[in-house]
């Protein structure tokens, strides 16, 4: 029963951890706080679902949804997030600029489904289980888990193995030395942004069909759960996001087994909270603020 | 009279020394340089004395009191103002305003009076107002006083940030390259300013590249280089010793 | 007449929110990022609601008690958040709103649960309401030309100057965390002894985006920041109610525009214009820095 709801808690968090990828990919890199990256989740599980009533196969309505919810993320970039950019007030300012794209998103995917909650028809995905030592492990399950494990996979490849993915780190640790060197920033966003709506497009769509549900509010409580992750891991670590992510998973499922859904909120913000005074920058984040504040 | 003085000050970041048993005395009413190549461990000794950064060995003496690990903010209130090598103002904010945030360390008023915007705080900050004038005067920027710092050119920002430290009424003041990015002449009106503080009784630590400027102004200087001291003296024997040369050779 | 009252309660609620604009205002405004104070707002309008309704303690005594409350929850807030900075800070605080929330809906006995605390009587009518929204802006007004409103923008602009010059960083943000608490929690126990009831969501992640929102559009460093954001934000869902549908849109399509054009806000913005203005009008020559950037 315990390793049953491990299992489970594994697997979900490999969806946290695809949705947190690519928030903590915008930070990590360009220093944004795209708070509509709950709205491209949500725009993703939409393209998934409306392309399956269309008639199409799952695996292009998944394609169609990652490809569809990289493009609304490379929008948002250039909507709300470019001319910040070359204005240098980017904080705050990106942050309610986001918000305000998120809210676009909300409002339309809400006149499009006239509020109602959506589904996937009953037999998209074949409804199997496994046995295995007593453990009950479904298709849908297994599925979810090698496609986060492919795609992150995929993500660290190019992040770390191909040309493009060095020019995306060097921007990451000094913007300015990068675009010295000749790398052309529009590049670099449009490809950070795109990865990052894809993954968010991925997580949609699994997470629509998991727990069968598709509606205009989904990405809120994603996000707020997206925060958790990232900072956990410190921001802009991609294996910081992974451990956190798969960790966040399983403690929110046992917590919810073991003790009420309630609780589990209190444990999990408190832990966020406590981890965060023991260590300022999560568990694998590191000071690069460089603040001087001096000794005390 | 409040004399600086270092005491086998050390300090080293993981295994890198970045400054290793430095010596020296700043006393009041003189004004005393430190100079060296780049990278040489001046900022490193600056943050040291301010409370920046914290000593791995050694003490700093401010007027007879260690200060060597109390907090910035104590520090700087025990009477130390200074200058930074970068320019650190409130860009946005006029030039009196900037200029008044330095009396902070003298207001009276109290938390609740300010709060509630009662006379004490409005004299208070009349007051003050006319002071920063005053100051603005000396400096012979009293026309700028509704600017926006950040607007300024280079060294009157930097003429800002010494105003700025001179508000607090310090007992030392620590100068970052202060006449950097400016002309001689300009150089040559703040050699006076400092000359007159260090008259008033004010100890001055002046961090300069500028080698003409240090040797008119300064009575003593100090060499860094590599985080040690090389040499120490008058400004003439100082720039004759052989050590210093090669330093400042080697660099290029 | 008749359609002046019915905008009441839309004055009502701006006189609310703009108390809960200056509660998170003060804290930016020392350069600390927390949006806890939606949490302490949500313990003020408990206290207040729960002084009143089992206790049947009279208005002044719960306005108090709620405005202490927030004020205490705000000092202790402090203390933990003064070790953080940047977004760790507002997410740290986003977990302390999210506890709250949590403890509120797991403490049913006491808080109503997630049903809410209902039958409140409402004893804080739209005048009450303007005149503690005036003293607030007073009291911004005050602090603003005050020492502590000086040390604010020093800590805020540049913390290791602020050190330098003999301020207390920590001590300072403390004081803003204070303030911050005291008028989150004051406006959260208005907001309960004003609606009847309050439930638990109704100060969650919702509000905390709204609040920022009015603060971040209007202006982050000016007193008139937040009185214009919070203004443009409750009237236009009004204004667009012929859209209907597309209300929310237009409210996101605003966010995403004012920000573009106008990074710091409407306020701070048109300040920040008009002084480059005067300060070139002053200045004819072209200043260095200015080409330099």
């Amino acid at each position: 029963m315990f390793l049953q709801q491990i299992i489970n808690g594994l697997v979900i968090g490999g969806v946290y951890a695809l949705f947190a990828l690519g928030f903590t990919l915008i930070f990590g890199i360009h220093k944004i706080m795209n708070l509509a990256h709950g709205g491209i989740f949500m725009t993703g599980a939409f393209i998934g679902l409306y392309s399956v009533q269309a008639g199409l196969p799952l695996w292009l309505a998944f394609i169609l949804a990652m490809v569809g919810a990289g493009l609304v993320s490379v929008i948002i970039e250039v909507t709300a997030f470019r001319r910040l950019r070359q204005s240098g007030e980017v904080e705050f300012s990106a942050l309610i600029s986001s918000i305000g794209a998120n809210l676009v998103l909300v409002s339309i995917a809400q006149i499009l489904s006239k509020t109602q909650v959506l589904r996937f028809p009953f037999d998209t995905f074949p409804v199997v289980i496994f046995k295995v030592w007593g453990l009950r492990v479904s298709a849908l399950q297994l599925a979810m888990a090698v496609l986060a494990i492919l795609l992150v996979a995929g993500l660290s490849w190019y992040l770390y193995r191909t040309g493009f993915g060095r020019q995306v780190r060097a921007v990451a640790q000094n913007e300015r030395a990068a675009l010295l060197a000749g790398i052309r920033p529009s590049v670099i966003y449009f490809q950070t942004f795109m990865l990052s709506g894809m993954l968010a497009g991925a997580a949609g769509v699994l997470v629509g069909l998991a727990f069968n549900s598709i509606h205009f509010m989904m990405g809120d409580p994603f996000l707020l759960r997206g925060f958790v992750v990232v900072i956990l891991g410190g921001l802009g670590s991609v294996a910081g996001a992974l451990v956190a992510s798969l960790g966040f998973g399983v403690l929110q499922t046992l917590s919810v087994a073991y003790l009420s859904s309630r609780l589990s909120d209190i444990i999990i913000f408190g832990l966020l909270f406590a981890v965060l005074l023991l260590r300022p920058h999560g568990l694998f984040g590191r000071d690069e603020a460089g603040v001087l504040r001096g000794r005390r | 009279m409040t004399d600086l003085v270092l005491e086998n000050v050390h300090k080293n970041f993981g295994g890198v020394v970045a400054s290793n048993d430095v010596s020296m005395r700043v006393p009041a009413g003189r004004i005393t340089g430190l100079i060296g190549p780049n990278g040489a461990g001046k900022t490193t000794l600056i943050n040291l004395i301010t409370g920046m950064l914290s000593l791995s060995s050694g003490k700093v003496l401010f007027g007879g009191h260690d200060i060597s690990a109390e907090p910035a903010d104590r520090v700087a209130r025990a009477g130390m103002g200074r200058t930074f090598q970068n320019i650190r103002l409130q860009k946005e904010a006029s030039v009196l305003a900037n200029v008044m945030i330095g009396f902070h360390r003298h207001e009276t008023c109290s938390l609740i009076a300010a709060i509630l915007g009662l006379p004490s705080s409005r004299r208070e900050d009349a007051l003050l107002r006319q002071k920063a004038m005053a100051l603005l005067g000396r400096f012979g920027m009293a026309g700028d006083a509704d600017s926006p710092a950040g607007s300024l050119a280079y060294g009157h920002q930097r003429k800002v940030e010494m105003m700025r430290a001179l508000a607090t009424d310090p007992d030392l003041i620590l100068l970052d390259e202060p006449v950097a990015g400016m002309n001689d002449v300009e150089a040559l009106q703040l050699g006076r300013i400092f000359r007159e503080l260090a008259d008033e009784g004010k100890a001055i630590l002046l961090i300069e590249h500028n080698m003409r400027f240090v040797q008119e102004l300064c009575d003593h200087v100090y060499v860094l280089d590599g985080g040690r001291l090389i040499a120490e003296g008058t400004p003439r024997d100082v720039v004759a010793d052989p050590a210093v040369i090669t330093a400042y050779l080697g660099e290029e | 007449m008749d359609t002046l009252l019915s905008f009441r309660p839309l004055f009502d609620l701006f006189l609310i929110h703009l108390g809960f604009a200056y509660s998170q205002y003060i804290v930016l405004r020392a350069g600390a990022f927390s949006i806890g104070n939606v949490g302490l707002s949500a313990i003020g309008a408990y206290t207040a609601a729960i002084l009143t309704v089992n206790y049947g303690l009279p208005l002044p005594v719960t306005l108090l008690a709620g405005a202490l409350a927030g004020l205490a929850f705000g000092t202790l807030l402090a203390i933990p958040l003064a070790r953080l900075r940047g977004v760790y800070q507002a997410i740290a605080s986003l977990a302390f709103v999210q506890i709250v929330l949590s403890a509120n809906l797991y403490a049913e006995n006491v808080t109503g649960g997630a049903m809410g605390f209902s039958g409140i009587p409402k004893l804080v009518g739209t005048g009450t309401l303007l005149v503690f929204a005036l003293g607030t802006i007073y009291v911004m007004l005050a602090i603003s030309r005050s020492r502590l409103g000086r040390a604010f923008d020093a800590v805020r602009e540049d913390e290791g100057m602020a050190v330098s010059l003999g301020i207390n960083a920590a001590r300072t943000q403390a004081i803003a965390y204070m303030i911050s608490g005291l008028l989150a929690g004051l406006f959260g126990s208005l907001e309960a002894l004003h609606s009847y009831a309050v439930e638990p969501n109704q100060f969650g992640f919702h509000l905390i985006i709204v609040i920022l929102s009015y603060v971040v559009l209007g202006g982050r460093r000016s007193v008139w920041g937040p009185l214009v954001g919070v203004a443009l934000l409750i009237a236009l869902p009004e204004i667009s109610r012929p859209l209907a549908d597309a209300r929310i849109m237009i409210y996101g399509l605003i966010l995403m525009v004012v920000m573009n054009f106008m990074p710091r806000g409407i306020v701070d913005t048109l300040v920040a214009r008009r002084a480059r203005r005067r300060s070139r009008a002053a200045n004819p020559e072209v200043r260095q820095a200015e080409v330099k950037g």
